[in-house]
Order: C-alpha cells, then structure tokens, then sequence
C-alpha cells in the first residue's frame, strides 16, 4: 500500500491526514487535529507525528507529504506545498463526488471556491480582512453570550423567533448581543440571529463566484449546525457536510501527494465512498 | 438667564454639557461637564453626565435639554433631539470658527465632515458598519498589548519608528499584534503604527468631502496626542483640537439648544 499524507495548517488549527492506496481504492487512514498555537513549525510536526501513530506506521512509511494552509512553508519535513484553495477543492471532490462550489469558512478566513468537474479550481473568492464569516467571530459570540463554541450551533437550531442583528462585525456584535440579552431575548433566538447574519454576508461574498449545486461546506466552521443550517435558509439550497469537512484541505492535500507517488485515480470511481450528507 | 444642557448619547460614552448665556449675544458660560459610560440604559447614563455637569444647579433649572449622539432617540427627557452630524459641525465651528473639515473619531463610529463659512455641513461620510478605523480598533490594540487605553497617545509619540499594521479588522489585528511584539517590535512603534494606519483610513474618508483648510478633530481619540501627530504627518495639515475634543458635540447641542430657546421665546 502507498502511503501518502497532507498537513493543512491553518491560522487557528493544524491537520493531518494519511491516505493509503491499494488494489482495492483510496481511503483516509487516519486523522489528527491541534491547535496552531504560536510554533507553527511544531505543530505540523506533532499533528503528522500523531496522524502516523493513529495509522500505527511510521513517518517513514510516509511517500510524499503535501503541506497547505497559511501556515504551509513552514512545514520542515514536506516535500512540497500547495494553496488550500486546491486542497479544498481536490479533497471535496474526492469526498463529496458532483461538489461544484465549496464554502469553505476557517479559523480566520472565509472562501468560495467554484470547482470543475474533475476537481479544478475554476475560480474563487476570499474574506481576510474582515473576522466576519470566520471562526474567530462565531468563537467571539458564544465567549460574549458565555457559551462553548460547540454548544452555539445546537441552540440555534431551537431558535423559534430570530433577532435581527444588523452589524457582521465581531466587535459591534458584541453590544448588539449585550443589548439584546438586557432586552430579556432567548439566547437561541440571539444565537440564530447572529449565524443569519453571518450567512448573508458569507453568501454574498460567494455570489461572486457562481454557486453551482452541489455546494459542499469546508473548514473548521462546518463543525457549526446552526451555521450550516443558517447558510441553506439563505442559498435556498441544501448543503453537504462530511464527517470530515474539517479535515478538507488536508485530505486535498493528500490525494496530491499520492498522485505525486504515481498514483492518478479519478475520484467518480469513489462515488460509493462514505459521504455522509445531510438530509 | 437661560441655562442649557447638551447630551451627547455616544455608543461608548455619555456626555453632559451645561452652558449659560447671561444675554442674548453675551458670551457663553460653560458651568459644568459630565461624562458617563453608556450602557445599555440611556437615560441612566445621561443621568449621571447630567448631574455631574450641573455642577451644583438645579436641574429644575435648566430650561431646555438638546440631545445628540447615536442613543439620542432613547433619552426620554430630551426637548430636542439633533443628529451628531449637525451638533459636531456647530461645536467646532464654536471653538474654531473657521471653514474645514471635522473628523470626529469615537468609540464606534468615524465621521469626517466638510463645514461651511457659516458653520453649517456641507457634506460628510462616516464608517460605522465595523471597528476598523474606531476607537474600538485602539481599544482592542491597547488591550492585546496590555497597556492602558489613556497611555496609548503618549506612548505612540514616544516611538523611533513606525511599524506598520496590515490588518483593517480589529479582531485579526490580534495576531498580527502579538506577532510583532513576539518578534521583538517595541510596544511603542507598533502603537505609532496603529495610529498611522487610522489616519490613512481617515485620510481616505476625509478626502471623500473634501479636505480644505483646517481640520479639527474632535471625540474621544482625539485626546491622543499620537493620533494627532500621525493626522498632521500622514495628511500634511494643520489640526484643530480642543481640550475639551470629547465635548464638541454635547456643546453643539448645547447652543443649537439655546437658540431653539432663543426662537422660542
């Protein structure tokens, strides 16, 4: 089996990936997961480490290693380094088989990437100047409303009466909160006020590249129900979400290494592979 | 003797203004100045603004209340209620009676303003759709740097360069702040770099109304003696401020007040 692996590392969280290839397919083998912190280097070091423990092999198992993220020339152990807007594209027609748009919204940044039939980059479009759309900001919200991060998206969904909250902007937001919490509102209606917002603004910066079905959602972000929900309410279209859309630039990152071990597939072979879209 | 209270119900602050006029004509006697944080409840605020400024008169005294500033629609004991707009132009025209431009940098909301011959506007253009720009972005800086707010102008003046800030969003200022202190960048010249940066984006909104003649600068940043340096460096013009810059639209209100009163009479 060749073995090959992507570290996406991202502003916020570093992850790693290892694909194995053999006679019968292509299949994520494991996965890892940390916090970029301030050593960027460290971090892809210990997550590609831990992604090879949980596989049980060792880096030098390892083919190719591809690195991406903002944080990708620093990787010191990759072979070579790709943008996350390629990744992203690559690994969500991989995973998500017909995806022609990805919203992908990180720890610090928010894009759109519109994507060919065969996984190409066609065009895209990206937020860095503004916190709106991003982790950064939904973290932001639920420190304000005195929630975990994980708990927001699931008290929104609850939301029966949404506020309107009219500023996308991670430090207005906070006094819109506030002022809304002092009115006595629910924190689910709050919350789901706040995520329509966001996916308002998310979308409109989408428009500009053509949001083509399917639209698959990327980044860490996608981890966010209420967020996910909130962006469908406004496309008007559903949204397809894996188990590992978190994992999204570095499971990209990882299909490049093993064509970079020889290893060319075309993705549609795998349209069976588990994708486990929402309903 | 008419007495006259200006309240100026900003996002960040609430200020009090009590002036007297002996006369019609005579010159304006400011009695008193109170400044409180706003909140949630207006009216409490302006409260207290109110009753510090009354500096020891009655409040049975004051013959008209002119209210101004983004909460003014939700002071309830208000006579009049005028758009900061308006009350920034005719407080700076006040203390610096000639025609120009008026940038008022507050906690959340930048405005310049172009002001006529007679102290009226002639147009203007603000930022408050996010913090970049605000007093919120020095807020958020100070607070990721750790150093007081109020030692934030000083600071920046005492810097040997500045160094650039590339982030316009004050919440990923962050890392690019504890960046730069991480890689040995003085507190200092990261401040003076924030503060070039505002005056730019300042720079950008003023030039949309047209920058001619002097340009006073009023709200509470402009009691950041860095800001204002980085404003006359950066824009190559001579800047008006008052001591009293965080007061300019409560003292606009004020005598705006006094001649509705005046009118009315």
């Amino acid at each position: 089996m060749r073995i090959a692996a992507g570290v996406d590392v991202g502003s916020t969280q570093t992850k790693a990936v290892l694909v194995g290839a053999n006679g019968d397919g292509v299949k994520v083998l494991s996965r890892s997961l940390m916090d970029t912190g301030a050593n960027v280097r460290k971090a892809a070091e210990r997550a590609f480490d831990e992604c090879c423990q949980a596989a049980g092999i060792s880096q030098s198992d390892v083919g190719f290693v591809v690195g991406t993220g903002y944080g990708r020339y620093n990787i010191s152990f990759g072979h070579t380094q790709m943008t996350e807007i390629s990744c992203h594209a690559r690994g969500a027609h991989f995973l998500c088989p017909g995806t022609r748009t990805v919203i992908d919204m990180g720890g610090q940044d928010a894009k759109a990437i519109g994507v060919g039939p065969s996984g190409e980059v066609l065009d895209f479009v990206m937020n860095d100047k503004c916190a709106a759309g991003t982790g950064r900001f939904l973290a932001n919200a639920a420190e304000v409303m005195g929630l975990g991060l994980d708990d927001i998206g699931p008290l929104s969904l609850r939301a029966t009466r949404p506020v309107k909250i009219a500023t996308v902007c991670t430090v207005f937001v906070e006094s819109d909160i506030l002022s809304y919490l002092s009115q006595g509102k629910k924190p689910e209606d709050i919350m789901e006020g706040v995520h329509l917002a966001i996916a308002k603004r998310t979308l409109s910066l989408a428009r500009r590249v053509n949001i083509e079905p399917l639209v698959t959602m990327t980044g860490g972000v996608a981890r966010n129900i209420g967020m996910v929900r909130a962006l469908e309410t406004v496309l008007g279209q559903k949204i397809i979400v894996t188990a590992d859309a978190q994992f999204m630039g570095a499971v990209g990152a990882a299909l490049f290494s093993l064509e970079k071990l020889g290893e060319s597939f075309e993705s549609t072979v795998w349209r069976d592979h588990a994708v486990s879209s929402r309903d | 003797m008419p007495l006259v209270a200006g309240i100026d119900c900003g996002s960040g602050f609430t200020k009090a203004l009590v002036v007297a006029q002996d006369s019609p004509g005579a010159e304006l006697r400011i009695l008193g100045r109170g400044r409180a944080r706003s909140g949630i409840n207006v009216d409490q605020a302006a409260n207290d603004a109110l009753d510090q400024a009354l500096a020891g008169n009655a409040r049975s005294d004051l013959n008209y209340i002119a209210g101004t500033g983004f909460g003014r629609y939700n002071l309830s004991f208000r006579d009049i209620a005028i758009t900061e707009i308006t009350t920034a132009a005719r407080g700076a025209y006040y203390l610096f009676p000639r025609p120009g431009a008026v940038l008022d940098i507050g906690s959340q909301t930048t405005r310049a303003i172009a002001v006529k011959e007679n102290g009226r506007v002639n147009t203007f253009k603000s930022n408050d759709k996010c913090a970049a720009g605000s007093g919120m972005f020095i807020a958020r800086a100070a607070k990721y740097l750790e150093v007081p707010l109020e030692q934030v102008g000083e600071l920046s003046l005492h810097a040997a360069h500045s160094h650039p800030i590339s982030s316009v969003c004050a919440v990923l200022a962050e890392s690019e702040i504890i960046n730069h202190v991480s890689s040995g960048v003085s507190v200092e010249d990261i401040l003076r770099g924030i503060h070039d940066s505002l005056a730019d984006r300042a720079g950008a909104l003023l030039k949309r109304v047209g920058l001619h003649g002097e340009l006073t600068f009023i709200g509470g940043v402009a009691h950041q003696q860095g800001m204002v340096r980085a404003l006359e460096q950066r824009l190559n013009v001579k800047v008006n401020v008052a001591e009293d810059c965080e007061f300019v639209c409560a003292l606009g209100a004020a005598l705006l007040g006094l001649r509705r009163l005046a009118s009315r009479n």
